[in-house]
């Protein structure tokens, strides 16, 4: 089904597109009003529509937050659900703008696709569901199962290497929705789910009953989750990787959604004036104004803020912060100064 | 009259010179035009910095597949991934016209019945069938498969011969295999023959399908001799695995059921209207000519419907080769399905999409042509 919407988007690509042209992308979002960012169709945590079309999500919080720095309005954002196998055609074809779904940064991607990662928002790893009952407690007890996985991703390699290594056998069932290896997993066509941890997490709330079922301990990869946008114009690239890093840096800074007006005027600290647009104007050296970091934190929250309203402890896919926590906390997030 | 002649072939040469002039043009043009659009696509590929070219073919897949015809393993490479793929398809096509050809001359036939049941339950047959969208029909049949069936642990068993799960259909296959194959192989050949000897009597055409059928029952005979002299490999459950026995997933049963009584249903239609279009006077000659109502249908109603049915047949046949691109919405590996994975492994969208048409191009016109030359032969036959 979904090789049906890649078709007129490489041929789109192929036949009729005109080469792109540096720093068009910044002008294009300004003259729509509106940034077109794709999404997961179903990644709870990530990117996930409710009953009224509302997206949540780590995810999707990043595009809204593109949006409050370049169109100063968080809301200014349409959303275009896509799987994975039509995510890197829609970008490549210029039928979105960024794309922020949960996909992973290899060298690859980074270089024969025609896109360029922006930086990490979620450091993932894969991993394995299986049934309870089953009574396996490692990845090395799986010989001869069969494992449900997702066409077009990374987790298809993986489980070949991993296998590979361990010299066991595996029967891959591959579809190419997660909704559609969800309910074949949970039917018991297979009795192993593959992919990153962070989806089986989410796919765990979906369960019938989710105590059923376990997420094993073993991550055989290294899957560094991050928005991408098209090759060939740097000015859009810095801003998508620097909002990134405002959300980051602003976590670092102690500034939040609540407390962002008062630092604003009460924090004399000339790195936060800088963040803030008080004292310096770093936006205009991206093509922005003074104020579009505030806005970010403003409108959106920072980094550690979004963890928590979609991926924490307190939501439904209840995961830890671990490695996604600030460098300062023993975690892996880190930017680079804002100045 | 000799002036008027010249004059005729002046303007008759004249109009043949603008009729090639027109058509050169024409084929000059798109010509131009394919080559501009290939231009193009190089040079925006190439200005998108994104790789192109078929070099990636020999490189290493890098992952499995689940049905796997012939060996491969993921150091294997892209190639040899769209090879599994295609035979995969092939396979689950070449059982799918088998069994909706069957389902579908049987319903189709049973449609004319007099018997007010026998032809309601056909016609409901027909309308279910037809009427359901197929991508409906085959996540119908694959969720009845996966929820309904037992786990692989308590699998439904007959007698330790077949096992039906959730892990598929497990069947015990004569122990040893080659022998097995080789004599249903030759038992198919002596069955087919005698089989067309024997149809040759009584039918002008058709005794092709005859003697597929006699072929078919004369190997699944043998087949059952070897296993009962040389015993079974029986499916047994081991661990995870079942290990012996010859296996059907579900991904191909639900994909190969839900094709088979999808096109079925249309063939009965086909089958019933080359039956009906048949004039009534046919039917009045042959049994005034002492014919039985079997007769008649074998030897004067059912050749001239194969006329009437085969084109159209061809086309159902080349849907259903087309529908099994459906494959990927229940997990069978066919070759779109590879194709899929393959352009997430390394993004040439562009070229796994253009082998995929070549492909299913190829497939169907090899179908046209064969169906061309049934068509020859029944058209042919009766003269």
């Amino acid at each position: 089904m979904s090789i049906k919407h890649s078709i007129p988007a490489a041929l789109a690509i192929a036949a009729f597109a005109l080469p792109a042209h540096a720093g068009k992308t910044l002008d294009a979002v300004k003259a729509r009003g509106q940034l077109v960012c794709g999404v997961n169709t179903s990644g709870p945590g990530f990117s996930n529509a409710d009953s009224q079309g509302r997206w949540t999500g780590l995810d999707v919080d990043f595009c809204r937050a593109v949006a409050a720095a370049v169109l100063n309005d968080a809301s200014k954002v349409k959303f275009v659900p896509l799987n994975s196998q039509q995510r890197f055609s829609s970008l490549q074809a210029g039928e979105i703008d960024v794309l922020s779904r949960n996909s992973t940064w290899t060298l690859t991607r980074d270089a024969s696709l025609g896109v360029v990662f922006a930086g990490i928002n979620y450091f993932d790893g894969q991993g394995f569901m299986v049934p309870k009952k089953l009574k396996i407690d490692s990845a090395k007890k799986m010989n001869g199962a069969t494992v449900c996985v997702q066409a077009g991703t990374t987790s298809e390699k993986n489980v070949a290497d991993y296998f590979g290594a361990n010299g066991m056998k595996y029967k891959p069932v591959v579809f190419d929705t997660a909704e559609a290896i969800t309910s074949a997993f949970f039917a018991g066509r297979c009795q192993v789910y593959t992919t990153d941890m962070s989806d089986l997490a989410g796919a765990r709330t979906k369960a019938p009953n989710a105590d059923d079922y376990v997420i094993l301990p073993q991550v055989i990869s290294k899957e560094p989750l991050g928005p991408s946008v098209r090759r060939g114009d740097d000015e859009w690239f810095q801003i998508v990787r620097w909002t990134l890093f405002a959300m980051i840096e602003g976590e670092e800074n102690g500034l939040t959604q609540a407390n962002v007006d008062e630092q604003k005027t009460s924090n004399k600290d000339p790195g936060v004036q800088r963040f803030l647009g008080v004292s310096e104007d770093t936006g205009k050296l991206l093509g922005l104004d003074a104020a579009w970091a505030y806005r970010v934190i403003k409108q959106v929250g920072n980094y550690g803020e979004s963890f928590e309203r979609n991926l924490g402890p307190k939501t439904p896919v209840a995961l830890p912060r671990g490695v996604n926590n600030l460098w300062t906390k023993g975690g892996l997030m880190y930017a680079p100064p804002l100045r | 009259m000799i002036g008027a002649d010249a004059a005729w072939r002046a303007r008759r040469r004249a109009r043949r010179r603008r009729d090639w002039l027109l058509q050169g043009a024409v084929a000059l043009l798109l010509v131009a035009l394919a080559v501009l659009l290939a231009r193009n696509v190089a040079a925006n590929l190439e200005a998108r910095q994104i790789k192109s070219g078929f070099a990636f073919l020999s490189d290493p897949a890098g992952f499995n597949i689940g049905e796997l015809l012939f060996d491969y393993t993921s150091r294997h490479s892209y190639l040899r991934a769209f090879a599994i793929g295609l035979s995969n398809t092939l396979r689950v096509a070449l059982a799918g016209v088998v069994l909706a050809s069957v389902l579908g001359v049987g319903i189709g036939l049973l449609r004319l019945s007099h018997h007010p049941l026998v032809s309601g339950l056909c016609d409901a047959y027909v309308e279910v069938f037809r009427n359901i969208p197929l991508l409906i029909q085959l996540l119908a049949v694959y969720l009845l498969i996966t929820e309904l069936l037992p786990g692989s642990n308590d699998a439904w068993s007959v007698e330790g011969m077949a096992l039906l799960s959730k892990e598929g259909l497990q069947i015990a296959v004569p122990e040893p295999g080659r022998l097995a194959l080789l004599c249903a192989l030759a038992a198919f050949a002596v069955g087919a023959l005698l089989g067309m000897h024997a149809a040759r009597r009584w039918l002008e055409v058709g005794a092709g399908l005859v003697a597929l059928a006699s072929g078919a029952l004369a190997a699944l005979a043998a087949w059952l001799v070897v296993g009962a002299v040389g015993g079974w490999s029986r499916p047994v459950l081991d661990g995870f695995l079942i290990s012996g026995g010859a296996s059907l997933t579900p991904e191909f049963l639900a994909l190969w059921l839900g094709l088979a009584l999808f096109t079925s249903a249309s063939i009965a239609e086909i089958v019933r209207a080359g039956a009906l279009a048949v004039p009534a006077g046919q039917w009045d000659a042959a049994l005034a000519l002492g014919m039985t109502r079997a007769q008649a249908i074998a030897g004067a109603i059912f050749p001239q419907a194969l006329r009437l049915a085969v084109p159209p047949l061809a086309s159902q046949y080349m849907n259903l080769i087309k529908n099994s691109s459906l494959a990927v919405v229940v997990g069978y590996p066919d070759l779109v399905s590879i194709g899929n994975t393959s352009i997430n492994q390394n993004g040439q969208a562009l070229e796994v999409i253009v082998i995929i048409m070549a492909a299913y191009l190829s497939l169907n016109l090899v179908v046209a042509v064969v169906m061309n030359a049934v068509n020859a032969r029944v058209t042919r036959a009766p003269r």
